[in-house]
């Protein structure tokens, strides 16, 4: 039988994005309104299993008078936690041996000892880190932890909710970023190649490239063949429009047939941009060595092969993680602060085991079960897409 | 001390055969699976758990409509899913596929889903390593122990290396050193290289970099030069920029192993990429995502005050 609410906690897993302030300081007030009261956890559930390495302690109590002054603020009063998890903890042990061991009972025990009743997690999307972060918040929730997870997400990835918190921020930045690079590549007669975030969803790339009118968007969904695009730019030039920006997202893979990247060894298709098109791809470089994860190559190979194809120079730039950071947008600002909210008003009807999800126009509690193992990407023939071909973008395909 | 036997069994990982950088000679090299460091730069993921651990290959995978075995018990729950969309290729949530082992991966028919690691006996692993006996005649080479640490198996190597020895096989070890020292002593006798690591020199940034410090490591070493006088010692770094690239290491190396005569090299390995692969097999984040492998530059810098130390010229030749 679950206990009253005294004492609620929040922490957040994964990376930093934009408005986790937002989210704290909505979840603060709105406890406060009922009487309740919160700490927030350090880096995750850090503060709570490494307590020795906080000087002041791991917890920290959160006022209503000192959060709301950073509501729009930069950075994480909470700090994140990317990579560290309770049910495979890293320790050294007696022998002097570094091993992972499950400490899930031990944290859920110290959630008791410090009465904290709920924990507010703050998790998302589908990137490894972030997958990780939600699927040790459904664990604990499967251990009997009282928990509500609050999306958040740059990639706008999340399955259940129309709007993470921290999109539109990310969108903001990149589509800022991309008509200043648009500029300056028009203006030494280059096309700029620019990768941003988006592994296995496209919306970042395709809806700041709308946002700037690229010439070409390329995204996970929409699988390319370059010849396409270059016959687009060239197309572009002769109607007297000078071609200058090429937006990639990092997870954007090629057609089977796509010639023009004929020359890696792998099956195309089956690996991704990143992957297949990897300099080491051949295996002549040896076992192992076909596939080589590292931001930049899509937008390297991509640039490399279009100036092969087009005869423009070209040029590759990498935004990736750059976009998550910074201040939050009014969007995010009124998004996390929604959140955080609606999360203390979910504890307080009893709930437990939910995210909650905007579904417009409603924000709704989604059980954990339906969040995870999910993914929110562009449907090949949404809204979005047919805009940005009536726009003029090519989609490489 | 020994609890060795001749069908003693040990978790191998794998058996590469025609090694050239792994001893003397031309050599047969075999992984034990289990380590008791976490090296950021590590090429061997699979080698680090102690028991048998799930991998996956998704492009082996033939989808759900066609298969789909995976995505029902024992397999537990959400442990594997398939995305909407045309691609209906099996992907794995690794927080929820902790602890599966051949009880997931025997459904699997096209072996997209596979376990790192299985047991053998001394006997099948040394029947696999004299295929290659014409090799090491010729060569001077043998059979290496490498992992993981072959040393947390100490009984296996032991065993392994004894029946080696048996069979006309020379010997040789990698060993990374942070195991008890009994383990070392009862495996040394048997062992005639031991090609060991020395990652960084400063205890605090050793337990940064690979996850515990070095104070035993060097202990065991130094205990190891002295009490086994007659065995050959090669002392060996990877290089990696940014980390241990400095002259000061090199050095510090240097001043550790020189006043023993026993060892009689110290080769510098630069760092590659090939391992990184294997992270995504198992669902695991490789955390050098942009280091790129050491200048040709640097190699021969830090290489020639190796050789300055050891009286060579810098081909390699006794000055």
């Amino acid at each position: 039988m679950e206990t009253s609410l005294h004492r609620i906690a929040i922490n957040s897993g994964g990376g930093y994005v934009p408005g986790l302030n937002a989210v704290v300081a909505g979840a603060v007030l709105s406890a406060s309104n009922l009487g309740l009261e919160v700490v927030g956890i350090y880096d995750g559930y850090d503060g709570l299993m490494t307590r020795e390495n906080y000087p002041e302690g791991g917890l920290v109590r959160l006022s209503p008078n000192v959060i709301e002054n950073l509501i729009g603020s930069d950075g994480s009063i909470l700090g994140t936690a990317a990579r560290t998890d309770p049910f495979r903890f890293r320790t050294i042990n007696a022998e002097n041996f570094v091993e992972e061991v499950d400490r899930s009972d031990e944290l859920l025990e110290k959630i008791r000892a410090e009465k904290i009743d709920a924990v507010i997690s703050v998790v998302g999307g589908s990137a490894l880190t972030g997958m990780h972060a939600l699927s040790v918040a459904f664990k604990l929730s499967r251990k009997g932890l009282r928990t509500v997870c609050v999306p958040k997400s740059v990639e706008n990835d999340i399955s259940v909710t129309a709007l993470s918190f921290g999109y539109n921020s990310a969108l903001s930045y990149t589509t800022e970023t991309l008509a200043r690079i648009r500029t300056a590549a028009r203006d030494v007669h280059r096309i700029a190649v620019v990768e941003v975030l988006g592994h296995q969803a496209g919306w970042l790339a395709l809806q700041s490239g709308m946002a700037v009118c690229a010439d070409v968007v390329l995204i996970p969904e929409i699988p390319y063949d370059l010849r396409e695009a270059a016959a687009k730019l060239r197309e572009d030039e002769k109607a007297g429009r000078r071609p200058s920006l090429v937006v990639v997202a990092e997870g954007a893979i090629p057609k089977n047939d796509d010639a023009s990247s004929a020359d890696s060894s792998q099956n195309l298709q089956e690996h991704g941009l990143r992957k297949s098109l990897s300099p080491l791809s051949d295996p002549r470089f040896g076992e192992g060595a076909r596939v080589i994860e590292r931001s930049g190559l899509a937008a390297e190979t991509v640039a490399l092969k279009l100036q092969k194809l087009t005869d423009h120079e070209t040029f590759p730039v990498v935004l990736g993680q750059l976009v998550r950071g910074g201040a939050p947008t009014a969007v995010d600002r009124q998004l996390g602060l929604g959140y955080g909210a609606a999360a203390v008003r979910a504890l307080d009807s009893g709930q437990s085991g939910v995210m909650v999800a905007f579904q417009p126009p409603d924000l709704k509690f989604v059980p954990l079960a339906e969040t995870i193992n999910k993914v929110r990407t562009v449907p090949a023939n949404s809204e979005f897409v047919q805009i940005a071909r009536a726009l003029g973008i090519s989609l490489g395909d | 001390m020994s609890q060795a036997t001749p069908n003693q069994k040990g978790l191998v990982l794998n058996i590469q055969h025609f090694c050239t950088n792994d001893g003397p000679g031309i050599r047969t090299t075999v992984f034990l699976k289990f380590c008791s460091l976490r090296c950021k730069w590590c090429c061997n993921p699979e080698s680090i758990g102690q028991r048998p651990e799930l991998a996956y290959d998704i492009n082996k995978c033939i989808g759900k409509k066609a298969c789909g075995k995976c995505l029902q018990p024992p397999a537990p729950e959400g442990a594997m899913y398939v995305l909407d969309g045309p691609d209906d290729r099996v992907h794995i949530n690794w927080d929820l596929a902790q602890g599966c082992g051949e009880e997931t991966t025997s459904v699997c028919p096209t072996g997209a889903l596979y376990l790192f690691g299985q047991e053998m006996t001394v006997d099948q692993v040394l029947d696999e390593v004299e295929q290659d006996s014409a090799f090491y005649r010729e060569s001077g080479g043998g059979v290496t122990l490498s992992g993981g640490e072959c040393l947390l198996q100490p009984d296996f190597s032991t065993a392994l290396l004894a029946e080696a020895h048996e069979r006309g096989i020379n010997t040789a070890i990698e060993t990374a050193g942070n195991v008890p020292w009994a383990f070392m002593e009862e495996v040394l006798p048997h062992v005639d290289t031991v090609l060991h690591d020395h990652k960084l020199t400063d205890p605090i940034r050793h337990k940064k970099w690979v996850g515990a410090d070095n104070t035993r490591i060097l202990a065991n070493f130094k205990k190891a030069y002295e009490t086994f006088p007659d065995k050959t010692f090669i002392a060996r770094t990877p290089i990696i920029p940014g980390v241990n690239d400095d002259e000061e290491h090199i050095r510090s190396v240097l001043a550790f192993i020189r006043p023993h005569k026993n060892v009689v090299d110290y080769q510098l390995l630069p760092y590659h990429r090939y391992g990184e692969t294997k992270y995504g097999f198992l669902g695991k984040v490789y955390e050098l995502e942009d280091f790129t492998p050491p200048s040709s530059e640097t190699m021969d810098r830090l290489r020639a005050i190796i050789d300055e130390s050891f009286g060579r010229t810098a081909a390699g030749k006794t000055g």
